[in-house]
């Protein structure tokens, strides 16, 4: 009798619960992002700051470490557990989007007040992009140029950074020192995203491009790259080391000159005790085409989401903070029309002007749904090169085959 | 009835419930993710198909497909060499300890303890360590080479193409070696001491006893030891991206993380599994031999 009492008891309660539950009803969106893993992020601040505002919208955010990012996804969406809004690596964004799984936002954006598709630069708009409609919207954008030592290039009388592939090699060459553990030069040949990242540039200056990547100039390019690690002008340790790692030695005095992104402007301006600066990515030729890689996340939303109007709103939000950025989390939009301010750091500032000249160069990785297949080839070829396993030629002849198996 | 229920009891009823027992829990735990796993090598799989169990039949093209990748045999080739040396390098040098510290000698027990540290860590913290100690230009193990003369240029162990598979069997040797030493310790200790005595007596020497006595009374003993070797190295994935990331070029991609690759990162569902299930017979193979092997072996 006291059992049955009690469960009665325990259904009025919740029977009361449930009804007075509506009064609190709130959409709940559910954002993944890598952001504030390790320190305060964009998304993860201001997903906190919209919570804070109190509207009928709840943002649930989620940290997703980098290396899982991609895979938790995918399999999220092919149980039905999708987040509402997630924000990707550019590269990963076409295998998404290209197979609908973004929700086509074009009449969304379109319609909206605060999102303006015509300001942001080419590169980061196309990779949210497919078939002429927009899945998504760019988050931040970055790309690669060359970190020089001012000091050791006066040491060495050299006066400007290098122009051309072959003056790269040379001063490379003049820069190393031995006895005192200095290399010429550092970069990233890692066998992995990075490794494509860095050397797809050098195969867009000579013409090629992600689906046409034996060109000649690719060839001498990769040539190029072996004579410096034949020379031992860079650590034959470029072939591991990713790019963070990579710009480590630059940091610490051992290399001369780096291939790396804005990312390490932070870091750089705390650890380098020497006089330093940024120049554009040296060109095949004198004057000739220019190209960069370009970096940075995208924001999408799921064709699955439940409320793609509240996901929405949540996505303008995201995208009428844009300003902030820069000043608060050093990440550049990807949009001609915000001005970045001082930061007071006269080496950072200069070095900003740089990337963003170097931005204007910058192509995106694809897009493509098969993306991470096509990157393989690529820096396979260039690792078969760069040990001497293969010759240039050979090796990017077989990437290309294999790419255009893929590409169809 | 009641015959029934006391054979459950205590009889041949309980047994069965026993076992019973733990082929289900096989059966749901192994038996059907293997099921699954060679089911998905046969069809074709994107991401759409990942969450359900009938998708478009393939026949063997993915097979056909990974067999004629161009890093196939290089891989092949890869993990034969990872396996073996991993595996000789684990059972030598874990025997030559065990036997070590099988000799009474002040902290002989407390040192061996020390050894399985090695054991308890993470992979990817063994990985992350011997990242640092085998690094090019600023790694501790080229400095000691270096400093007792053995090497006059720099090694570039994770970079080079003929030391990167080496730098991943160094660091799995040195993971692996505690278990090995632990479980030939406890097959040593197993041993009647009378044995040794009488052979003593007889004059034979330490070679003529260890040949005579130790390796015969602990057949069983290394047989478990090797095959238990067999599928941890080949199931080793931690310290391939802690180390190499199977380059330079795949030279250091094993078939473990092969299929891990073509899964998680080129998203190819279908390869990986099929990379998997060819790795599963090659076990199945081994482990076929290995009970073939003790079959005959003197009980008691």
């Amino acid at each position: 009798m006291k059992l049955t009492h009690l469960g009665l008891m325990a259904g009025i309660a919740f029977g009361a619960m449930g009804m007075a539950a509506p009064a609190f009803a709130q959409t709940v969106i559910k954002v993944w992002s890598i952001d504030g893993a390790n320190a305060p992020g964009i998304a993860d601040t201001l997903s906190k700051e919209f919570n804070e505002q109190n509207t009928d919208i709840q943002i649930d955010y989620r940290i997703v470490p980098f290396d899982d990012l991609v895979n938790e996804a995918l399999r999220a969406f092919a149980t039905g557990q999708a987040p509402d809004i997630i924000s990707l690596d550019n590269p990963d964004f076409a295998l998404f989007s290209s197979r609908g799984a973004f929700l086509d936002i074009t009449e969304r954006a379109a319609a909206s007040d605060i999102i303006d598709t015509s300001v942001y630069y080419e590169g980061p708009l196309n990779s949210v992009s497919w078939d002429g409609k927009l899945f998504g919207l760019p988050k931040y954008t970055d790309t690669i140029a060359l970190f020089y030592n001012k000091d050791l290039f006066a040491k060495a009388g050299i006066a400007e950074p290098p122009q051309t592939w072959s003056e790269l090699v040379d001063t490379a060459a003049k820069l190393t020192d031995p006895s005192t553990n200095t290399y010429g030069i550092t970069f990233s040949a890692r066998a992995g995203e990075e490794g494509t990242f860095q050397y797809l540039p050098w195969i867009q200056m000579a013409g090629g491009n992600y689906d046409n990547v034996n060109v000649p100039g690719a060839v001498e390019a990769i040539e190029d790259w072996k004579a410096i690690i034949d020379a031992k002008s860079a650590s034959q340790d470029v072939l591991s080391l990713g790019q963070w790692d990579s710009t480590g030695t630059f940091n610490s005095g051992n290399a001369a000159m780096a291939i790396s992104g804005p990312w390490e402007l932070n870091r750089m301006a705390t650890d380098a005790k020497f006089d330093w600066g940024v120049a554009l990515l040296p060109t095949q030729t004198e004057g000739g085409e220019r190209s960069s890689a370009l970096g940075g996340f995208n924001w999408g939303i799921f064709a699955t989401t439940k409320h793609p109007d509240e996901a929405f709103k949540v996505l303008e939000f995201y995208i009428s903070q844009d300003e902030r950025m820069f000043p608060e989390f050093s990440s550049i939009p990807a949009r001609n029309d915000i001005a970045l301010p001082e930061t007071g750091v006269p080496l950072k500032d200069a070095a900003l002007k740089v990337f963003q000249e170097q931005l204007k160069y910058a192509q995106p990785r694809g897009p493509h749904p098969e993306w991470q297949k096509i990157s393989k080839a690529i820096y396979d070829a260039m690792q078969q090169v760069l040990t001497g396993q293969v010759p240039a030629q050979q090796a990017l002849d077989q990437a290309q085959a294999t790419i255009k198996g893929i590409t169809g | 009835m009641s015959r029934f229920l006391g054979s459950l009891r205590d009889g041949i009823g309980f047994d069965l419930i026993l076992v019973g027992a733990a082929m289900l829990f096989l059966l749901a735990l192994a038996g059907l993710p293997l099921v699954y796993n060679v089911l998905m090598s046969f069809q074709q799989v994107d991401m759409f198909t990942l969450g359900s169990l009938l998708r478009p039949f393939a026949g063997f093209a993915n097979y056909v497909a990974v067999v004629a990748q161009p890093e196939f045999w290089l891989v092949t080739k890869n993990t034969l060499i990872f396996v073996f040396a991993s595996m000789a390098g684990q059972f030598v040098i874990g025997f030559a300890l065990a036997i070590f510290f099988a000799q009474n000698f002040p902290g002989a027990s407390t040192i061996r303890g020390l050894f399985l540290v090695s054991w308890v860590m993470p992979g990817l913290v063994v990985g992350a360590i011997w990242s640092w100690i085998l690094a090019g230009d600023f790694g501790v193990f080229n400095a000691i080479l270096k400093s007792l003369g053995l090497i006059q240029a720099t090694v570039f162990w994770k970079s080079d193409p003929n030391f990167a598979l080496w730098s991943v069997v160094i660091a799995n040797i040195w993971l692996g070696l505690a278990f090995n030493m632990l479980l030939l310790s406890v097959g040593l200790a197993a041993i009647p001491r009378d044995l040794y005595e009488a052979a003593e007596l007889d004059g034979a020497n330490a070679f003529q006893r260890f040949w005579t006595i130790t390796l015969p009374m602990m057949r069983s003993t290394i047989g478990a030891v090797l095959s238990l070797g067999l599928i941890g190295t080949l199931q080793q994935f931690d310290l391939f991206p802690a180390l190499t990331e199977g380059g330079p070029a795949n030279t250091s991609t094993v078939a473990g993380y092969w299929a891990w690759q073509m899964s998680f990162q080129l998203y190819d569902f279908a390869k990986g599994a099929t990379i998997s299930v060819m790795m599963f017979v090659l076990v199945l193979f081994a482990s076929v031999v290995y009970v073939r092997s003790t079959r005959h072996e003197v009980r008691g």
